[in-house]
């Protein structure tokens, strides 16, 4: 007999190992329906975002009975890895939230539902949403996997103050204007610079080089997006020109090579810098909250390249990429209706309304933009920069790429941190980005 | 009058083992099927993954190929090659950032060793205050790695940080040195490291000073030693093995460091900063080449396994001249 218990013992903890097992899968089962949601925490306000989540839920609940399950991520970082995870895994998040520009790397994993006339009919229709925005849906009007969430146009911000003081009456409208400005702004001995530069942040280099290769008209990859152009004279001059307001304007703070986009943020909140380039009217609230509060105005950014009266032919103003965040389905998701009823929640007219009041983000949404424009001028200009957004290349590499600039820039200043920077370091640093992106381009 | 250095060990009573006959065998009638759940669980979470980061290293894993990663293209040892020469668009190749990481993991380790000796000795010895000093000593090593990180950040931040404001106060160097950037993005790893990490050594080797016997101190005093004489010819030898065991820890966990020049720098890095580990989540998770990740993983994995391979044999070793 006790050997039979001493045989069985193994059997026995095999077992219980095996009901752990099947008791952790299977603790979902019977309850009613659950929709996984992953969006990007809010830092600035969380407590109203924490209050959004339990309202969408409420209301979610109510039109269809099932409930909401929020995940957040924090980072960039976080969003790519928990992505990443649940493409291999299979599970995860229902509906995800990205970036714009993440939709094309998003769409090369096959990871997403690629939406039908049936879905968008379920989301409201596309007529619903800003044309620009769904050119960065998917990679044709036809195979898009992501619906416009929140739009997000970038712009300068200056310090009237600082203006007032230099004699400056207006917004620069050309480059050549903007180093102006920034020159006559500029005071190093009171710490105040005309402009800001943030070389060691991930992603801001590589949206003020687009822009300022698009309006001279380049361009990092080719229009049947199969050659990588990043070595190209306008993206050499475009980064040249970006390191020149340190090395040969300085219309800068020389200590901001480390800088990253938060660091630059806060120099012009301690009214240090005349002019903040590439960024949101998300900062109002920051700004609001700082030594600049009421002394400071939102304008688009210059669209002429610098050294010249206008832009070449072939230049478009590219004041600002199609941003914002979209929505899209996960094609492992065994819940797609309940996705797709989220996502016509949160995208119509009323809490479109309610997310750019709360948030300050600008509503996806044509009717809830029109009238809040026809309230606000800011919005109304905001509205109107979006409108002229240009898309960035559709292709998967565009992740990769902006890493590979991100590289660039590090690099770059480096050099000028360590007294080593020389211009004619940008090219075989372009080539060499160009060559790894290239043999990744399909 | 000579001190001898006293045998770390003392033998242990020999025990004579019965040889067992059938079913009770080596394992001497232990209940050894209880080890089962454990070991499954090692296989699933350890065993598994590796032979997974294995397969991948092989394969041109990237986002078009992530979704059935198994039937990623096999690129054989494309990805070392890759690894070891041209690294990721980053620019360092594996091997650089090996470099960076052996040199940050050596130096770290060498730096807080004397230094957490010296903190343990000063509070081995009973005296006013002393529980106060030890949990002082502990709080560099309990504050979480990111937000040293972001302290640090702040404080080598060229022109405002607190340290080109003191180094700039006393006439040491410029107030607008970087920190961040270029060559000094090393060392001010290294010093952010060194501020966390040596209560850990301090840790370690008080364990074991407080696992040496008064009467050892006693005699020695009776013998008319030095303290300089009780610190080499005792302590020392008698640390001999926890000390080992701490450094290879540390040489360990600082090699695998990653929050601290993740937060300290971001991605990208600097050349001079970027240490193997975030040269492997660059590689793979912003630059979605997995195969390259997974193949620099694998050369990481080996590189460790020679320092612990070579303590075990030491330890053996050691084991065997006791005996």
């Amino acid at each position: 007999m006790k050997a039979n218990i001493r045989s069985a013992c193994p059997w026995l903890s095999l077992l219980m190992l095996l009901s752990l097992v099947l008791a952790a899968c299977g603790g979902g089962s019977g309850q009613s329906q659950t929709l996984n949601v992953l969006i990007s925490y809010n830092s600035t306000y969380p407590a109203q975002q924490r209050q959004w989540m339990q309202q969408i839920a409420s209301e979610f609940q109510k039109a269809t009975g099932a409930t909401i399950a929020w995940d957040t991520f924090s980072s960039s970082s976080e969003e790519q890895t928990k992505l990443q995870t649940s493409i291999v895994s299979g599970s995860g998040p229902d509906v995800f939230s990205f970036g714009t520009t993440f939709v094309p790397t998003a769409q090369s994993t096959k990871g997403f539902t690629v939406l039908t006339d049936q879905n968008w009919k379920q989301v409201g229709g596309k007529g619903r949403f800003f044309q620009q925005q769904l050119t960065m849906a998917g990679s044709s009007p036809n195979q898009s996997i992501a619906v416009p969430f929140v739009m997000r146009p970038f712009a300068m911000v200056y310090n009237k103050e600082l203006f007032q003081k230099a004699g400056i009456t207006t917004a620069p409208t050309t480059w050549t204007e903007f180093v102006q400005d920034a020159q006559k702004m500029t005071n190093p001995s009171a710490g105040v610079y005309g402009a800001e530069i943030d070389p060691s942040d991930s992603f801001d280099p590589w949206k003020i080089w687009w822009m300022f290769a698009e309006q001279m008209g380049g361009s990092f990859i080719s229009q049947d997006l199969k050659t990588a152009q990043m070595n190209s004279p306008e993206a050499v001059q475009a980064v040249k020109f970006w390191f020149d307001w340190a090395t040969t304007y300085k219309i800068v703070d020389p200590n901001s090579m480390a800088w990253k986009a938060g660091d630059a943020v806060k120099a012009f909140a301690n009214g240090n810098v005349g002019m903040l380039i590439m960024t949101t009217s998300t900062l109002k609230p920051t700004l609001q909250k700082s030594s600049v509060a009421g002394k400071y105005a939102f304008a688009p950014m210059p669209t002429v390249p610098y050294g010249l009266q206008q832009r070449p032919a072939n230049g478009v103003p590219a004041a600002t990429i199609v941003s914002g965040d979209m929505l899209a389905v996960a094609d492992y998701s065994n819940v797609k209706d309940l996705a797709f009823k989220f996502i016509n929640l949160v995208t119509d007219y009323q809490h479109q309304v309610q997310w750019t009041k709360t948030f300050g983000d600008l509503p996806v949404n044509v009717q809830a933009a029109n009238d809040l424009a026809s309230q606000d001028p800011l919005t109304a200009a905001f509205i109107k920069a979006e409108a002229d957004a240009t898309p960035t290349p559709f292709t998967g590499e565009w992740g990769p790429l902006e890493v590979a600039l991100a590289g660039v820039s590090s690099k770059l200043a480096n050099e000028v941190a360590t007294n080593r920077y020389d211009p004619s370091h940008i090219k075989p640093l372009l080539d060499q980005a160009n060559q790894q992106i290239q043999s990744g381009l399909h | 009058m000579s001190i001898q250095p006293i045998p770390e060990t003392v033998p242990a009573p020999t025990l004579v083992l019965r040889p067992e006959r059938g079913r009770r065998g080596i394992f001497g009638g232990r209940p050894i099927w209880l080890i089962w759940p454990s070991i499954t669980l090692l296989v699933v979470i350890i065993g598994i993954p590796l032979l997974i980061a294995i397969y991948i290293s092989f394969l041109n894993l990237d986002q078009y190929t992530l979704r059935s990663w198994i039937q990623a293209p096999w690129v054989g040892l494309g990805n070392y090659v890759t690894a070891l020469t041209a690294g990721n668009v980053i620019g360092a190749s594996a091997l650089t950032s090996l470099g960076v990481s052996l040199a940050f993991s050596l130096l770290t380790t060498l730096i807080i060793t004397p230094i957490g000796i010296l903190a343990a000795l000063t509070v081995n010895t009973r005296y006013r205050g002393r529980t106060l000093v030890r949990t002082l000593y502990l709080v560099p090593y309990v504050i979480p790695t990111f937000v040293t990180a972001l302290v640090w950040r702040q404080m080598f931040l060229n022109g405002t940080g607190l340290v080109d404001r003191f180094l700039a106060a006393i006439h040491v160097a410029n107030i607008n040195t970087y920190w961040l950037l270029g060559p000094n993005s090393f060392w001010a790893m290294v010093i952010a490291d060194v501020w966390a990490s040596w209560a850990f050594i301090y840790i370690m080797v008080l364990a074991g000073l407080q696992s040496i016997t008064h009467e050892v101190y006693e005699a020695a005093d009776v013998d008319g030693a030095s303290s300089w004489q009780k610190l080499t010819r005792i302590v020392l030898p008698q640390l001999r093995h926890i000390l080992a065991l701490a450094l290879l820890l540390s040489t360990l966990y600082h090699f695998n460091n990653f929050t601290l020049p993740f937060v300290m720098f971001g991605t990208p890095p600097p050349l001079q900063a970027d240490v193997l580990p975030l040269n492997i989540y660059v590689s793979s998770f912003q630059l979605f080449n997995f195969g390259l990740g997974g193949a620099m993983s694998v050369i990481t994995l080996i590189i460790m396994l020679i320092p612990g391979f070579v303590y075990i044999r030491a330890l053996r070793l050691g084991e065997v001249t006791a005996s």
